[in-house]
């Protein structure tokens, strides 16, 4: 089979986006079942095959979400309704689109060679339970309570951390 | 002109505390922060405005409500319920936001309700979070309910305003992200810039004649 010339092909464009909660690297294929059905839910299956979404990198917490030229709007849109993915809770930031994935890859180094992480215990105690710190970005602290039941995951501060 | 997140629910109705929301918020691009039950504060640059959310309660009871609440800073929100409660509580002085619209039927909220909503400066609050996290009929419902509400405030110009509902950081949602979510119900960049940046303006007193010099 041979490839199109490039004046047949599709337009696309690419779109980075991060995941959050921090640390969270969902696993490609369920990102792509959960911003498909995303996609579907909100436009249709019409414009969900306009849209031609795939989920084609992922680098960490940064994934690169394909789309046709002309429907980024949409994805985009769509994208800020996932709230799930494989069971856990997460948010998609859309952070830039662009016309190549290597521009995106230049951005993904940029991002994360600015992230800064902070060093503190690994153990908390709030209102008498105890927590394991799970990430700490700058001034934002994660804390997931300690045990196999329960184990939700709070959102805090350095600040929060110290008046607690 | 300070661009606010109408309603968020930070610890301990949520999973965030306030001071994670303003972090998160600055970098969302906000300005402040109505948060339910959260004392008066700036942090990040964010202002935190208390809030109060009315809901589940007899129109009497609600009133007691309010009244506490006239004398203070807090942005006061009543849930909406039908017509007739809809009207006592945008006739009430204190009530800032009704909120809750797209939960209840078709003519809760109708041209009178939006004419009185106009006359007395009481803001009809959007909240994303039906679009963002539901699915099916619940969304396909609220979406028809804020296209009628968006075709009323095209005609009658009462206060809207937006808000997120975020009772985590992951429910928050950047500007950009709140503008392009709107544009699903009607509302272009300029009148969710206004939706977004008209809480300050709630608080000031509703007069007939504003001096503007």
């Amino acid at each position: 089979m041979t490839s199109r010339p490039p004046t047949l092909r599709d337009k696309r464009r690419y779109v980075l986006i991060r995941t959050d909660p921090a640390g969270t690297a969902p696993d490609q294929k369920e990102l792509y079942y959960a911003v498909h059905e995303a996609v579907s839910s909100l436009w249709g299956d019409t414009a969900a095959a306009q849209i031609h979404m795939a989920v084609v990198a992922a680098e960490g917490e940064y994934v690169v979400v394909r789309c046709r030229r002309g429907m980024e709007r949409e994805l985009v849109i769509a994208l800020t309704t996932v709230t799930s993915c494989g069971g856990q809770r997460i948010s998609l930031r859309t952070i830039a689109a662009s016309g190549t994935i290597e521009s995106l890859r230049e951005r993904i180094a940029l991002l994360q060679a600015a992230e800064s992480r902070v060093d503190l215990p690994d153990e908390c105690t709030i209102d008498g339970g105890r927590y394991i710190i799970c990430r700490c970005s700058g001034q934002k602290v994660d804390v997931i309570e300690k045990g196999f039941k329960n184990t939700t995951r709070f959102f805090l501060t350095r600040e929060d951390l110290e008046d607690i | 002109m300070k661009i606010t997140d109408a309603c968020v629910y930070p610890r301990p109705f949520g999973d965030s505390s306030v001071r994670r929301m303003a972090l998160e918020a600055h970098e969302l691009g906000f300005d402040s922060l109505v948060a339910v039950d959260a004392p008066p504060c700036e942090f990040a640059g964010v202002t935190i405005v208390h809030g109060v959310v009315i809901r589940g309660m007899p129109a009497q009871e609600a009133a007691l409500r309010v009244k506490r609440c006239r004398d203070t800073d807090a942005i006061v929100s009543v849930q909406a319920g039908d017509n007739g409660q809809n009207r006592t509580m945008l006739a009430m002085r204190g009530v800032h936001i009704l909120c809750g619209i797209h939960r209840t039927d078709r003519y809760a909220f109708d041209h009178v309700t939006a004419k009185m909503a106009a006359d007395n400066g009481v803001a009809v609050d959007i909240s994303l979070a039906p679009i963002i996290k539901e699915r099916g009929v619940m969304r396909q419902r609220a979406l028809d309910r804020y296209h009628d509400i968006v075709r009323l405030y095209l005609k009658f110009e009462f206060p809207l305003v937006i808000s997120t509902h975020a009772r985590s950081v992951l429910d928050m949602r950047s500007v950009r992200e709140c503008s392009a979510i709107a544009s699903v119900i009607g509302l272009d960049g300029t009148l969710v810039e206004q939706a977004l940046s008209n809480v300050g303006a709630l608080r000031l007193p509703h007069s007939a004649v504003r001096v503007i010099q």
